[in-house]
């Protein structure tokens, strides 16, 4: 609620034809991957995105359910390089190997199931207070108040903890979770246009309601909802290797989380691989979502321009 | 000014290339000296008045020091638990709560159980009851108490024995649901005083009534001055000092309660018996990891110890893990033969006759990897189950009937009562984390492994949605996982758990399955009211078979009693008897 | 004027932002699970388990429950804790100025880490030690804070010996009275530097976990403001003027740059607040994150909606606060030049 109140980044101009926003992507490209940083975030991001996609090829896929983990029980414990298992096995015989690739693949599938929701419920609702105004606008953002005062890892933990945790419910909670600050992007973004001049020439001429957000609001919403969505990515996972840790991860599951939690206890035992492995993986990947959103936003976000 | 500002980058630069330098200097460095560095790494974090700098310095300096200066903590003992009581009312606090180790410490019991094993000593009783020394009478139902002398209360007031009968009729008058005066009630007919003697009569024989009712919390002696001077005894209502506060005759009065933080408790000066040596300390630690670190660090003399993490504190310097003995709590797989298909969870295929087949029971006992469980659940501190008694118990003997995993009679199980070709799916319950969660996912990796169309799903649930649904009658799912609650003695260990009426018998409905309920439960019941041992031992091994031809359970198997303690702990000891975690401080000194 | 209409619409909010959050979080806890969980054992008859639902008014319908709570509120009593085996209000004022203390430390490490790196990095845009400054304060956020929390108890606790766990150590901190409950605080009150130095020497790994964590949010506004202040004109100026870069970085566009970074410490608080769960957990801190997962996981009703209540206040009015004194500090700069 403050940090956009106190500066809000001014309307980059109005997007015209195809060509003119493909020139722009392009720059934008550019301009993202001139920063070091950037680049790096999304090398990192782009070999994660390659060892999800590939996991069926790098290991061979459990049955019945590919995102459980296969168990060895009669190697448990082995150190990396132990033959069958590269990286080496976990206290229940679960081949790290494994949980890596195919936690991967775990992470990518929470993180898209819930950004992807969460920006389509988050659009609605902000539109909805938007163009409505009056009393829905100060009941939804109401409620948007109530639930940006509840801490997202709590509430998260309270509702997955109710629900039970299975993926699917720790999918949900997150999904109550973090819609919020895409209602109040676009929300604001209708806002602004809404006062803007040129939205008031659009009204004179007759615009439908649906055409000014179509042409005005949603293009200027393009920007902060990527950086947000880009960072989401990142910390959504990290949010849920959070829950995994205080003990709200589905059984079994092939998830850095989980795998963390689980090992941490041999680390100081000397079994660091259990822990430290995944746990690099869900670093890796919650930082270079955070570097490619963070790089993203210095480019897109006008203020931190012209050096 | 160009220069300045890379000077200062500079600086900056090398500060941070200092710090990490050095951090992971120091990390290397102690790991490869762990042996040298642990003993002296000891005074850091406790010592109160050793600046942290000085750790570095020649040991001379430490003039000061008190005599057992190698140890962490001196004169106090700290445990670290996970778990924080409820209640410190010995009429409140129910069976396996954490108040009941701090009630165990802090009040007398008219007769306890010893260190070493079953085997009653004397308490608050001069003597333990029996036939021979006229403390039991001949037909079983009257016992006599000759109270102790001398024996003073934490408030100072005297013991007599109207007080031992104002405590034991203070619990059944305030018979409070979370409690377990039920025990008593559902044993004892009356109580009465004759001269120093405390005396007790049964409404019927009954062979557990020492082991398992007079040492256990609720008939603890209460200080009957302070009760009357703090609320009194009020029928049905939780007494508000004594949930929190303690009037015993123990050789430990309780110091403080910092809720969810620690426990202390103070030596009794004036104990009747051999006074303890060291205050305790029993800290909170909710996270197994950091117990295990605290282990490490001498910071903690002894932990609540999974058997999960025994691989990562064996051969760490300087502890020692206590593994003697059984828990007496296995580990059991329910079965539901009462299931209502419209309250299991979505996916679940099984009927509500699933298990009433005991050759659908015996496959899953053949089917589950008993080896699995003991070395991946257990860490190899564990042993497999005879159907039905335990290791440690009365009637236990290793040539006792016992499922061995065997894929070839459990497929032959499975395609006689019909469910090889079609198979099923279902879910386990079990809570979150530790031995259950790994239990049910051999059970899971059992069952998939023999037969692709057979599939667990494991619901591994947090501590309150796994009390809401382990509680909930009728049963919401087709199977769970969970210890059994300790018994020191076959009776009650059956009666809760064979019994056809028992307390699962009716849950689960046993009657649907037993070939013969009528025959089990008569053994039963003749076992539990015999005070011949060698009749009731025969009794417990014949129900041993026909439970093997007709189980109910699974059985995954039992623990070791299990502890990591320092190795400067001396007089280590533990009584899986006793109730968790199992220690008497007052024997220790360090 | 506009700074005060400001705050009375938001302190107007506040109570419907309350209602507005215990509705949830009751509404959330009655329906998924038993608020009498924590008490119920197998064996239990139904009478029983009955004469516990009436000891805790569960027997009367959801809104008289909720009305029952709501006026508790009101007198000052916010029920029972399960899990503390004690009154909500008996235990609350200790563990919230636990996790305050743990939480004002932490954010004294990520604002004052968070404001040097930002001018560091902000005095050197785009070269190698801003892209390493990034990477730091971005791995802070980006580190899962349990594994990290572990690995620092490893190191400095078990193998090392430099650092306890835990708040106090029990002689110490029961030697000093507590008016406050803040250790620190009471502390330098009572005179006692054994007392202080004991505080300040549990206090360092979980701030400094906690806010390493939060470093990111401070250092990433500290950088581009900074930037966006050395393109002022006043700035040209000064450095026309002959003055050292580092007394310009320092005099004027520093002191400049830190008034939007003011912003974002709401921000962080929030972060704090929910990293302050697992770093309690992990550090044996005795304060209302562990608490309240604790909670969580044993459904302690009581606890649960006493925690998002005084999370939800403090929360608001850390960001009134800040908006408050950005207002103000805004209009000076407005004023000023």
């Amino acid at each position: 609620m403050v940090e956009a109140a106190a500066r809000r980044p001014p309307a980059s101009s109005p997007s015209g034809p195809l060509a003119i926003r493909v020139r722009r992507f392009g720059e934008i490209t550019k301009e993202v991957l001139r920063n070091p940083t950037t680049t790096i975030g999304l090398v990192i991001i782009a070999s994660l995105l390659l060892m999800a996609l590939m996991a069926p090829i790098i290991t061979e896929a459990n049955t019945p359910d590919a995102y459980q983990m296969p168990r060895d029980w009669g190697a448990i414990n082995e150190p990396p390089g132990t033959p069958g298992h590269l990286l080496g096995t976990t206290s229940t015989g679960g081949d790290v190997l494994y949980g890596v690739v195919w936690g991967a693949r775990t992470s990518l599938r929470l993180s898209v199931i819930v950004v992807g929701i969460t920006m389509v419920v988050g659009t609605i609702m902000g539109s909805i207070a938007g163009f409505i105004g009056g009393k829905v606008d100060e009941i939804i953002m109401r409620l948007v108040d109530v639930l940006l005062a509840i801490p997202e890892l709590i509430f998260a933990l309270a509702i997955a903890a109710v629900l039970g945790p299975s993926f699917g419910n720790i999918i949900f909670a997150l999904t109550v979770v973090f819609w919020v600050k895409y209602a109040r992007i676009i929300r604001g973004q209708i806002i602004h246009v809404k006062h803007n001049e040129y939205v008031d020439s659009a009204r004179v001429i007759g615009d439908s309601k649906l055409n000014i957000y179509r042409k005005d609001v949603l293009p200027n919403s393009v920007t902060p909802v990527v950086v947000q969505a880009t960072l989401d990515m990142g910390n959504i996972v990290l949010v849920a290797a959070t829950l995994s840790f205080i003990g709200l991860a589905e059984a079994g599951l092939a998830e850095w989380g989980v795998l963390v939690s689980e090992g941490q206890a041999g680390i100081s035992a000397g079994r660091w691989w259990a822990s430290t492995i995944p746990g690099a993986m869900v670093f890796l990947w919650a930082l270079a979502f955070n570097l490619f959103g963070d790089g993203l936003r210095d480019v897109l976000d006008p203020r931190t321009e012209g050096r | 000014m160009r220069t300045r500002t890379n000077r200062f980058s500079r600086f900056h630069l090398l500060l941070i290339v200092a710090v990490v330098l050095s951090l992971v200097a120091a990390a290397c460095s102690s790991d490869d000296s762990t042996e040298t560095s642990a003993p002296s790494a000891t005074t850091a974090p406790s010592s109160d008045t050793t600046a942290p700098s000085t750790d570095t310095t020649a040991p001379s300096t430490d003039t000061t020091a008190p005599p057992d200066d190698d140890v962490n903590n001196p004169g106090v003992y700290v445990h670290a638990a996970d778990d924080d009581p409820l209640s410190l009312d010995p009429a409140g606090v129910a069976a396996g709560e954490a108040g009941e180790t701090i009630i165990l410490q802090t009040y007398d019991r008219l007769v306890e159980i010893g260190p070493g094993g079953p085997d009653l000593i004397p308490g608050l009783s001069t003597a333990v009851p029996t036939v021979e020394n006229g403390g039991i009478s001949a037909d079983g139902l009257t016992y006599t108490f000759p109270i102790r002398e001398g024996v003073t209360f934490h408030d100072g007031s005297t013991l007599t024995a109207d007080v031992v009968k104002f405590s034991w009729d203070r619990a059944l008058e305030m018979d409070l649901p979370e409690g377990n005066s039920s025990i008593l009630a559902d044993l004892v007919d009356s109580t009465s005083v004759d001269g120093n003697n405390f005396v007790v009569t049964l409404k019927d024989r009954n062979a557990a009534f020492l082991n398992s009712v007079v040492t256990a919390a609720v008939a603890s002696i209460v200080s009957q001055e302070g009760v009357e001077a703090n609320g009194g005894v009020v029928a049905g209502q939780p007494n508000e000092f004594f949930s929190s506060d303690v009037i015993g005759s123990g050789p430990y009065t309780l110091g403080a309660w910092n809720r969810g933080e620690n426990i202390q408790l103070d030596v009794f000066d004036d104990y009747w018996g051999e006074p303890a040596k060291l205050d305790v300390r029993i800290e909170q630690v909710p996270d197994d990891d950091v117990r295990t670190l605290g282990l490490r660090a001498g910071d903690f003399d002894s932990i609540e110890t999974d058997p999960t993490f025994v691989t990562d504190i064996e051969g760490a310097e300087g502890v020692t893990i206590f593994a003697e003995g059984w828990l007496l709590e296995p580990v059991h797989i329910g079965l539901n033969l009462d299931i209502r298909e419209d309250l299991l969870p979505d996916g679940d295929t099984v009927p509500a006759d699933f298990f009433h087949d005991p050759r659908v029971r015996r496959a899953f006992n053949y089917a589950f990897n008993y080896d699995n469980f003991v070395e991946g659940g257990l860490s190899g501190q564990g042993g497999v189950v005879p159907h039905y008694l335990p290791q440690g118990m009365l009637a236990y003997d290793d040539s006792l009937p016992r499922f061995e995993t065997d894929l070839a009679e459990a497929e032959r199980l499975f395609t006689e009562a019909g469910w090889w070709d079609d198979g099923f799916e279902m879910t386990v319950l079990v809570e979150e984390g530790g031995i259950f969660e790994v239990a049910g996912l051999v059970l899971k990796d059992s069952l998939e492994s023999l037969n692709p169309n057979f599939r667990i799903n494991v619901a591994a649930v947090v501590e309150v949605q796994f009390d809401d649904a382990h509680a909930a009658v009728p049963f919401e799912y087709a199977t769970w996982i969970k210890n059994a609650d300790p018994f020191a003695d076959p009776a009650a260990l059956f009666a809760a758990y064979i019994h056809p009426d028992g307390e699962w018998g009716d849950v689960h409905k046993f009657r649907n399955g037993y070939q013969d309920a009528d025959g089990i439960a008569a053994l039963i019941e003749e076992a539990a009211v015999s005070v011949d041992t060698d009749r009731r031992v025969e009794i417990y091994q014949e129900l041993t078979q026909l439970l093997f031809d007709d189980p109910m359970w699974v059985i995954p198997g039992n623990e070791k009693a299990l502890m990591a303690h320092r190795s400067w702990v001396q007089n280590f000891t533990m009584n899986p008897l006793w109730p968790r975690p199992s220690l008497k401080f007052a024997l220790f000194d360090k | 004027m506009q700074i005060r209409e400001y705050i009375i619409r938001r302190v107007m909010i506040l109570p419907l932002i309350l209602v507005g959050t215990s509705l949830i979080v009751f509404t959330l806890g009655r329906v998924g699970g038993n608020p009498i969980a924590i008490y119920l054992e197998h064996e239990m008859t139904p009478d029983e388990v009955a004469q516990i639902e009436e000891r805790y008014g569960l027997n009367d319908s959801l809104p008289e429950q909720y009305f029952a709570w709501a006026g508790g509120v009101l007198r000052g009593d916010l029920g029972y804790s399960g899990v503390l085996a004690a009154p909500v209000m008996d235990v609350l004022p200790k563990r919230l100025a636990a996790t305050l203390e743990l939480s004002v430390a932490s954010a004294i490490v990520a604002v004052s880490l968070g404001i040097a790196l930002g001018t560091f990095a902000g005095a050197r845009r785009n070269r190698l030690p801003d892209h390493l400054t990034r990477v730091f304060a971005i791995s802070g956020a980006a580190t899962p804070i349990f594994w990290f929390a572990i690995v620092l108890l490893i190191i400095f606790w078990v193998n090392l010996g430099w650092f306890p766990v835990g708040r106090s150590e029990p002689e110490i901190f029961e030697s000093i009275s507590h008016p406050t409950g803040v250790y620190t605080l009471d502390a330098l009150l009572a005179g006692s530097f054994t007392a202080f130095r004991d505080a300040i020497w549990h206090l360092i790994l979980p701030a400094v976990t906690l806010g390493y964590g939060a470093t990111a949010i401070i250092t990433r506004m500290m950088r581009s403001s900074l930037a966006e202040e050395l393109n002022e004109d006043y700035v040209d100026a000064a450095r026309a003027k002959g003055l050292p870069e580092r007394l310009v970085l320092r005099r004027h566009a520093r002191r400049n740059a830190l008034i939007p970074t003011v912003t974002v410490i709401g921000l962080g608080f929030g972060f704090l607040l929910q990293g302050s769960v697992v770093v309690e957990i992990i550090f044996i801190w005795p304060g209302m994150g562990r608490w309240m997962a604790d909670a969580v996981l044993r459904g302690d009703q009581a606890t649960i909606m006493a925690y998002v209540l005084f999370t939800s206040i403090l929360f608001l009015v850390v960001n009134l606060v800040v908006d408050v004194v950005y207002a103000y500090l805004d209009r000076r700069v407005v004023l000023g030049s």
